[in-house]
């Protein structure tokens, strides 16, 4: 872009376009000015006064953070007028901090032990802070030069530190009440868990009243922590670690796919995620799996070595026996009878190369990823529009004007795609939230409707009907752009809404709204993951949900489009590699002969043609007998929550099982050959996220005095071992080079493409970085990612999708009918619990128990039943019940309400009480094993 | 006396339901439950939240911020003593000592029995009247106790207070 204006900033020549801040413009061109309450980010706040400057021509001394920058402007930000206005707010800042150590000179040189000359107490010292080494109030009183003449004497506040909530420790006596945690969690989160209390000298900041975050609706996303300049908001775990090196790369628990620093101890752990601001995909956010669930990589539960069996029980061998076993065991199982299943966290390159394994030394399409236990979700989009994913980025939805969310929890499964849902609902645009559930962001909802489970492509039937009806839809678009409008419309004459009406239980009225509201309002975008819709019934809404974005025009254009929300960390890549049973690389048919041959043609062995078995199939046929050897890399919750049935019952029937993990999770328990692989944190590699941006995972630490092995390199050794041509790549940059010349969608991706990175600055000898960590968050920066399809080196990428028309010419719009639901209940089930989480119910107050230094929410949990329900069960309103499943029992409080479904049953329960299970959890990586909130049928008993 | 936690709400949401201020607030809701209770329970801070679309953390910034407002609830008498300038001018700081005194207290607050809230008041608005203390809302100066002279007043006084503390009113 041109640059339009031109200022002068301390003598230097800036160019720069209008519309941003001094402070902005001046960080960004690695000017320093000091600051404390603006966070890069968030919006200016003015309030300490740190970063005055000075103008010509301008009176007094401005806040440069509040300042928006003009033409020819001159500004000065050191002269030593301002150097005293910043003493003086320094010394009113720490007057209440401990800072005996933040004007010494040799802050650097002192040890914990160390005596001291200034006679600072050991608790007061910086080197004793948890955030020693990024702590922005030290930066700035070094850049402002207090000196020795500055008063050591300070009130400290002597309250005691908060370590109640999970994951977090407040130390209120380190707070300079800046304000960026509050604001952070009400501005750019949404959530406001915190807030000022008292007035004048008393104020502090915290959740209301004495209260905790558990109570207070923490999701506990860390944000505050990020912001927080000062030792008052940490991380509890690793307080006391300090990072010795900083490394970028992208968290592995779901497929948004957020940029992280790591930082790494001495010691070679993992202490630490900040999550980046420069990236494209969370732009600062992150949520709690990131920011507090990678321990695991820490864990000293990892497999150190190969594990053979031997005599039935698994024992250490080495590299060479295992794989020289393996390789003569899988031998003798070419073709159908065996399986891969590559890991939900795989790389595209451990992806591509497992099913490149699977179909050209074994010989079979039965490969699939474990997390791809909702192919119906994004495959339909094929068909309509062109491509299998994400229309548009995910910071769109910021600025849409109507955002449709159906079935998805989207705060818990898919984090930071609920923050610019709720930014976007905060400028005003309205949510419509389908969900049987009651979820978090239906507290947001403009219109929220709980369809009976399982009805909701009946329901969005209905709701294209109504905007047929009412004339509703974009009739430029779709003459332009689509086809087979009159063929959708003729099958919309079955969604009569009375008889919608009866199916869903949502009423005509508020099928009308929801219609309109979506309508009326663009651009609008579709959020869906279908959580609770039966498998036969997901094609059939997400056909009905391209219908109603083409409908009404909201197909390739900006803050527009359909976000499906898939489970896996690396489902969008693993479908792009083909990592799936019945494509080949690049959404190519296995029965496509012109397709094969091309792949022939690059492997130089003949293919497969008949569709494989997916992950959904593969157990079943290995009970059956049909598949006899596996090979599974990772391990996946659908393995023990019975979403795929017994598999290890499923598994003990192979005759042979190899499992590439980790850890000896429950499935490794019962292989034959287990293969330690490393994290994703010891590797390389690409992970493609829900927006289509490919990013990489960058190695943060060495392996070290272990034998794990990267999958992608465990692969290749097993084919080579098979004497299997095409496997000897030196790195997964040669991996991907291979794909970009097979995947025409991938074919300007490549590493160093992706590992360049523009205007940011990076520490260069961290921590001994001479520029104060202020600096590092510069805005202008940005790491490359790219979007695909990105067709050539040279090219750009594709943010978003069909806005220069579909890949067919035309969308094809698709006709609906109305189905059956099947009935989920049984007689020994006869109703279906709704199950619901939210951060918090203002209404119901919750109380907090302390056991063992650890707090948990205490609180009667409610079990909301429709009276006539409960009249034919003979339970009363505020009886205790008992709420049984297959194979668990909970107790909940019957509360009587007409708001119910009759039929069904819900209970929602507090975010806190996941989170304090997830902090105690003695599981290695639970966090990966965040319980869904599935519909599930019940019966009740009447507690005694 | 408040019996239990649902009439308390009862009483909350029906404080909330029929504000008669012209533009329903988050302030004008804290003020209708400080009117309906005397003091801002925390179940208030939650039935706000809910009535005004905010959370708690915003309703309690709000609460905490104003120092009008208490979060225990109130002695069953309150007394208010001005110490304005013209209240302090006509001897406030004896007719003050003299009411702490009788009350055992060393500043504002309850008495251990909940029987009496003391509040200092910055001013009555009744400086004509000065010095002046309020007893349960009535503010009362030597003409309204029928004092001639500051002793007699604060001998008066002491003697409300008292009696209000030993329960005999």
């Amino acid at each position: 872009m041109a640059a339009d204006l031109t200022l002068f900033i301390d003598g230097r020549e800036v160019r720069d376009q209008p519309g941003k801040t001094i402070l902005q413009v001046a960080t960004e061109s690695g000017l320093y000015i000091p600051y404390l309450c603006y966070s890069p980010g968030m919006k200016p706040y003015g309030a300490c006064r740190m970063c005055v400057v000075e103008i010509e021509k301008t009176r007094g001394t401005p806040a440069s953070c509040t300042t928006p920058v003009a033409d020819g402007m001159v500004v000065w930000t050191n002269t030593p007028q301002l150097q005293e206005l910043r003493k003086g707010i320094v010394e009113l800042v720490i007057s209440e901090h401990p800072h005996g150590c933040l004007t010494c000179h040799r802050v650097e040189l002192c040890g914990p032990q160390d005596i001291c000359l200034r006679h600072v107490s050991v608790t007061d010292r910086c080197v004793v802070c948890p955030k020693n080494e990024r702590c922005e109030l030290k930066d700035t009183t070094r850049y402002v030069g207090m000196g020795l003449t500055t008063p050591l004497t300070y009130r400290y506040r002597n309250l005691p530190v908060e370590n109640k909530d999970p994951f977090y420790d407040l130390d209120m006596n380190l707070c300079i009440v800046c304000g960026r945690c509050v604001r952070v969690c009400e501005e750019v989160r949404g959530d406001s868990a915190m807030g000022f209390r008292e007035r004048g000298g008393l104020s502090l900041v915290g959740p209301a009243g004495g209260s905790s975050l558990l109570e207070s609706g923490c999701e506990f996303c860390g944000a505050c922590i990020d912001v927080c300049p000062v030792g008052a908001l940490v991380e509890r775990e690793h307080k006391w670690e300090k990072a010795v090196e900083r490394v970028s790369t992208t968290c592995p628990h779901c497929p948004v796919g957020c940029q992280l620093k790591l930082e790494v101890s001495q010691r070679g752990r993992v202490i630490r995620a900040i999550p980046q601001l420069e990236a494209g995909a969370n732009r600062g956010q992150a949520c709690f799996k990131g920011k507090f669930g990678l321990g695991f990589v820490n864990s000293r539960e990892r497999l150190k070595a190969p594990l053979v069996r031997r005599n039935g029980s698994l024992e250490e061998a080495s590299w060479e026996e295992a794989l020289s076993l393996v390789a003569e065991r899988l031998s003798g199982y070419k073709g159908d009878q065996f399986a891969a299943i590559a890991s939900y966290r795989g790389t595209n390159e451990e992806s591509y190369l497992l099913q490149k394994f699977a179909r050209s030394v074994m010989g079979t399409n039965n490969v699939d990823h474990s997390s791809n236990l909702r192919p119906e979700i994004a495959e339909p989009l094929r068909d309509v529009l062109g491509y299998a994913a994400a229309t548009n980025t995910i910071w769109e939805l910021e600025d849409a004007r109507c955002i449709l969310a159906i079935g998805t929890n989207t705060t818990e499964d898919h984090n930071v795609v609920a923050v610019p849902v709720k930014r976007a609902v905060k400028k005003g645009a309205k949510l419509i939230v389908i969900d049987s559930r009651e979820v978090e962001l239906t507290r947001y909802a403009t219109v929220w409707i709980r369809p009976r489970p399982g009805t909701d492509s009946i329901l969005l039937g209905g709701m294209l009907r109504a905007m047929v009806d009412e004339v509703m839809e974009d009739t430029a678009f779709l003459r332009e752009r689509c086809d087979n409008l009159n063929t959708l419309k003729h099958s919309l004459w079955h969604f009569d809404l009375n008889r919608v009406e009866e199916m869903t239980g949502v009423s005509q009225e508020e099928i009308r709204l929801a219609a309109r509201t979506f309508a009326q309002n663009g651009p609008a975008a579709i959020l869906y993951a279908l959580d609770n819709v039966p498998a036969s019934h997901r094609e059939e809404c997400v056909r009905a949900l391209a219908d109603m974005a083409l409908l009404t025009g909201n197909v390739g254009k900006p803050h527009t489009g359909l976000y499906p929300l898939r489970p896996g960390t690396n489902d969008q890549g693993s479908w792009d590699v083909g990592c799936v049973p019945h494509l080949l690389p690049g959404y190519q048919g296995v029965a496509d002969p012109a397709a094969r041959a091309a792949f022939q043609g690059a492997w130089g062995v003949e293919l497969p043609q008949s569709k494989g078995l997916g992950v959904r199939e593969v157990f079943e046929a290995a009970s059956s007998g049909r598949v006899k050897a596996m090979l599974v890399v990772g391990d996946s919750p659908g393995f023990s929550n019975g979403e795929l049935g017994d598999v290890l019952e499923a598994a003990q029937k192979l005759e042979f099982l190899v499992v590439q993990d980790a850890f000896l999770t429950g499935l490794a328990q019962v292989a034959d050959v287990v293969l330690p692989s490393v994290s994703f944190a010891e590797k390389e590699g690409t992970y493609t996220n829900l927006e289509r941006r490919v990013q990489p995972l960058r190695k943060v630490l060495e392996v070290k005095s272990t034998q794990a092995r990267p999958d992608w390199w465990i692969v290749c050794q097993i084919a080579r071992a098979m004497s299997a041509q095409g496997f000897d790549y030196a790195s997964p940059s040669q991996v991907m080079e291979e794909i970009s010349r097979l995947v025409p969608l991938y074919a300007g991706v490549s590493y160093p493409r992706l590992l360049s990175q523009r205007g940011l600055l990076e520490p260069m000898s961290w921590p001994n970085f001479p520029i104060p960590s202020q600096l590092y968050p510069a805005q202008g920066g940005q790491r490359a990612s790219l979007q695909w399809p990105c067709t050539s080196q040279e090219s750009g990428d594709t943010p978003i999708l069909y806005a220069g028309g579909f890949p067919r010419g035309k969308a094809r719009l698709a006709p609906l009918e109305v189905r059956d639901v099947p009935i989920p209940t049984t007689v020994e089930y006869p109703l279906l619990l709704l199950p619901g989480r939210v951060l918090h119910q203002p209404h119901r107050g919750a109380e907090i128990q302390v056991a063992g230094h650890k707090s948990y929410i205490g609180r009667d949990e409610l079990l909301e039943i429709h009276p006539s329900d409960a009249a034919d069960l003979g339970i009363g309103d505020g009886d205790w019940v008992e709420v049984i499943s297959p194979g668990t029992r909970m107790r909940l409080r019957a509360q009587l309400t007409e708001r119910a479904l009759r039929g069904a049953v819900s209970a929602t329960l507090l975010f806190g009480g996941l989170a304090s299970r997830l902090e105690s959890s003695e599981d290695p990586d639970p966090f990966s094993r965040v319980p869904g909130l599935k519909v599930l049928p019940v019966r009740l008993e009447k507690a005694v | 006396m408040i019996s239990n936690h649902g009439d308390l709400r009862e009483r909350i949401r029906g404080a909330l339901a029929n504000q008669r201020a012209r533009t329903v607030t988050l302030l004008s809701s804290l003020l209708a439950i400080e009117d309906e209770l005397g003091y801002i329970p925390p179940q208030a801070i939650e039935e706000v939240a809910r009535f005004t679309h905010s959370t708690i953390n915003d309703v309690w910034g709000v609460a905490s911020f104003y120092p009008n407002f208490r979060f225990t609830p109130p002695g069953e008498h309150v007394v208010e003593v001005c110490w304005g300038p013209t209240c302090h001018l006509l001897g406030a700081q004896r007719l003050l000592h003299a009411v702490l005194g009788a009350l055992a207290l060393s500043g504002e607050g309850d008495t251990p029995d909940g029987r009496v809230s003391l509040k200092y008041n910055t001013c009555l608005g009744a400086c004509s009247q000065g010095p002046v203390v309020s007893i349960d809302h009535q503010v009362l100066g030597p003409q309204a106790v029928g004092a001639l002279s500051g002793e007699a007043l604060v001998e008066r006084i002491t003697e409300m207070v008292a009696e209000l503390e030993d329960g005999s009113v």
